[in-house]
């Protein structure tokens, strides 16, 4: 391999894939505005939909209000709109016309009168934690606040010191750090530069083998006296390159976006400083080159750009797989998965956002391993290009 | 000098092998043009792609000025100018650029190559289109290009597969006066070609081909005397058919 030829090669993918219109624009315009988009957009969607149910009036149905007038009152004075009982309170919860419906027995005012708890029920829906959660912790809270208002009072009532009734005295210290409190948009960030830094290169990737040997120029390159290694390894360097740029705008993209929100819709508080961006960094890194590796690898497996173009799919799934692992069962993590490709850049990811700091032996572990893996794909791809059919399809 | 020893090589297709190449041997000296003829599916391709390096013989040999493309392929590749069958450019890059690309690739510098593209520019009459992107470049001016490529670095043996597929009447016409410079410069010209009237009018020796085996060989005046044939059309029949004759 000479590092000339492969330095020429480069040089040239390079040249030619900035000159591809389409491919420019998708990189550097349509990602960079896209992924910053979304990831603003359901940040700031969550910050409004959690705004207004905590700050709203909320709309509660009551079965049995009439059994509780004090309590009813008591709900109106704190911002709650009282609705009148659906007819079928458990659908009406489960198909999501109402949050939570509170039901007042029919034996309250008895109960109250003679000092024994009286009964009422909140049916919620404990499946969409997301969408009706807040809502039922803030019933749950005036429901609370309520009983304990009256508790007091009673206590008050029979000479008893209402501390009587309170054995502990129960403080809380949140330990979470500003960058570690973090929202929707920074758990979907990981995967969506882990899929970026895999597959950001695709379309030079497939244009640079497969659409080489489609337009008929791959076979009088394979006569240069240029090597096949140094020719694949300037294809995968010029992927990596050009994937590589198109993640940094994005991400540049992405902090402006930050900057751009209005304070208060996203947490503030959330740095990308130089420090963490050059850390980031050096955690894709190894997956850009494993995708690029990968993605000539195929093209040059593929007889067709369109047959190198089918393994998409599956190629965008790969990234996903430890995010949704880890979202049915999260894990401690432990080294070893710091070396299991994907997985291990996302946890990595992960600690980069929150602000924590990471040792020596987990920078070890994860970038030693994707290095691994990029040789052996890398050996898998140069075999695919000495094959006689590569170049000689006809 | 090119030579060809006992040249073997089959594909496995989803039908059984088949034998592409079945013992194919000929020469083709410095200072003149050897044309390779022979009917499509002959052989032809496979032959010279085992010659510029771009496959291995399953038998026999190849020497490029001496040197065998197994053992020392660098120094093959760059005694060879080579026009492929297939003969794509860059659409994004000059005419210039693919040229260029190419002479980089050959391990030249820029001011050797800006010489010889000037050279080449001249020779090929492509001044016209020299600095244009190639998008959009007539089936002419991409063989230019693909031939300037090509012929780059200098080569002393340049191997052309059927040079005037595509081509008009015009540009064949100065294609082949461009051969026939490369043949006074003292080079070794080998070129395919299924067209018989273009082989006879330009190359000093003809090599027939057919079935994978040579089945003529000589100059024209010899092939016309070796099948009795007053006209070389009728002896290119006739090699062929005699082929079939003889061997099968």
């Amino acid at each position: 391999m000479s590092a000339r030829a492969l330095w020429v090669v480069l040089r040239k993918e390079l040249l030619d894939a900035f000159r591809d219109r389409r491919m420019v624009l998708v990189a550097f315009l349509v990602m960079p505005l896209a992924v910053p988009l979304v990831l603003a957009g359901t940040t700031a969607l969550g910050a409004r939909k959690q705004a207004q149910q905590l700050e709203s009036r909320l709309q509660l149905p009551v079965i049995g209000a009439e059994h509780a007038p004090n309590l009813v009152g008591w709900l109106r004075q704190r911002n709650v709109e009282i609705l009148p009982a659906p007819p079928d309170p458990d659908a009406a919860v489960r198909t999501q016309r109402h949050d939570v419906v509170l039901r007042i027995g029919a034996g309250y005012a008895t109960e109250w009168r003679a000092g024994r708890p009286a009964e009422v029920e909140v049916i919620f829906d404990s499946s969409r934690p997301l969408a009706s959660g807040a809502t039922i912790a803030r019933v749950r809270g005036l429901l609370d606040g309520y009983a304990q208002t009256v508790g007091t009072l009673r206590l008050v009532a029979r000479g008893i010191h209402p501390s009587v009734a309170a054995p502990l005295l129960i403080g809380t210290r949140d330990v979470a750090t500003p960058e570690s409190r973090f929202d929707l948009s920074q758990q979907l960030l990981p995967y969506l530069l882990l899929l970026l830094a895999f597959i950001g290169g695709m379309q030079l990737a497939i244009d640079a083998t497969a659409g080489e040997r489609e337009r008929q120029s791959l076979e009088p390159l394979l006569a240069t006296p240029a090597s096949r290694e140094s020719i694949i390894s300037a294809k995968i360097l010029a992927t990596a390159v050009f994937a590589l740029t198109s993640i940094t705008v994005t991400l540049l993209a992405y902090r402006v976006s930050f900057d751009l929100m209005p304070t208060g819709m996203v947490d503030a508080s959330f740095e990308l400083g130089p420090a963490a961006l050059a850390r980031l960094f050096v955690v894709i890194l190894p997956v850009v080159l494993l995708g690029a590796t990968v993605l000539t690898a195929l093209a040059a497996f593929a007889r067709s750009y369109r047959e190198a173009q089918g393994y998409l799919p599956l190629l965008i799934f790969l990234p996903m797989v430890p995010t949704l692992v880890l979202m049915v069962a999260p894990v401690r993590t432990q080294l070893w998965m710091l070396a299991v490709p994907f997985l291990g850049q996302n946890q990595l990811i992960l600690k980069i956002l929150r602000g924590e700091p990471i040792g020596a032996a987990e920078w070890l572990v994860n970038v030693g391993a994707g290095l691994l893996l990029v040789a052996v794909a890398w050996v898998i791809a140069a075999r695919l290009y000495h094959r006689e059919q590569l170049a000689a399809s006809s | 000098m090119l030579r060809v020893e006992g040249l073997r090589k089959a594909f496995h297709t989803r039908t059984g092998p088949v034998q592409a190449v079945d013992g194919v041997s000929f020469e083709a000296p410095d200072g003149q043009i050897t044309g390779l003829l022979g009917p499509n599916g002959a052989g032809k391709t496979t032959t010279l792609r085992m010659l510029y390096t771009l496959m291995s013989p399953d038998a026999g040999r190849v020497l490029v000025d001496g040197a065998d493309p197994a053992l020392e392929p660098v120094r093959v590749r760059s005694a060879l100018g080579v026009l492929p069958d297939a003969r794509g450019i860059y659409k994004r890059l000059s005419a210039r650029e693919n040229v260029a690309y190419f002479g980089h690739l050959h391990g030249m510098d820029d001011r050797l190559i800006e010489a010889r593209t000037q050279r080449l520019v001249e020779t090929l009459d492509m001044s016209e289109f020299i600095d244009r992107r190639a998008e959009g470049y007539s089936q002419g001016q991409r063989t230019k290009t693909a031939i300037a490529r090509a012929l780059v670095h200098d080569p002393r043996n340049v191997v052309l597969d059927e040079p005037t597929n595509g081509l008009d009447v015009m540009t064949t016409r100065s294609l082949r006066n461009f051969l026939l410079g490369l043949r006074a410069e003292g080079r070794c010209v080998l070129l395919s070609s299924h067209i018989m009237q273009e082989v006879a009018q330009l190359c000093d020796r003809i090599v027939v081909i057919a079935h994978g085996r040579v089945v003529a060989e000589g100059t024209p005046d010899e092939l016309r005397a070796s099948t009795g044939c007053a006209n070389l059309e009728d002896a290119f029949v006739q090699a062929i058919g005699s082929d079939e004759g003889l061997f099968a």
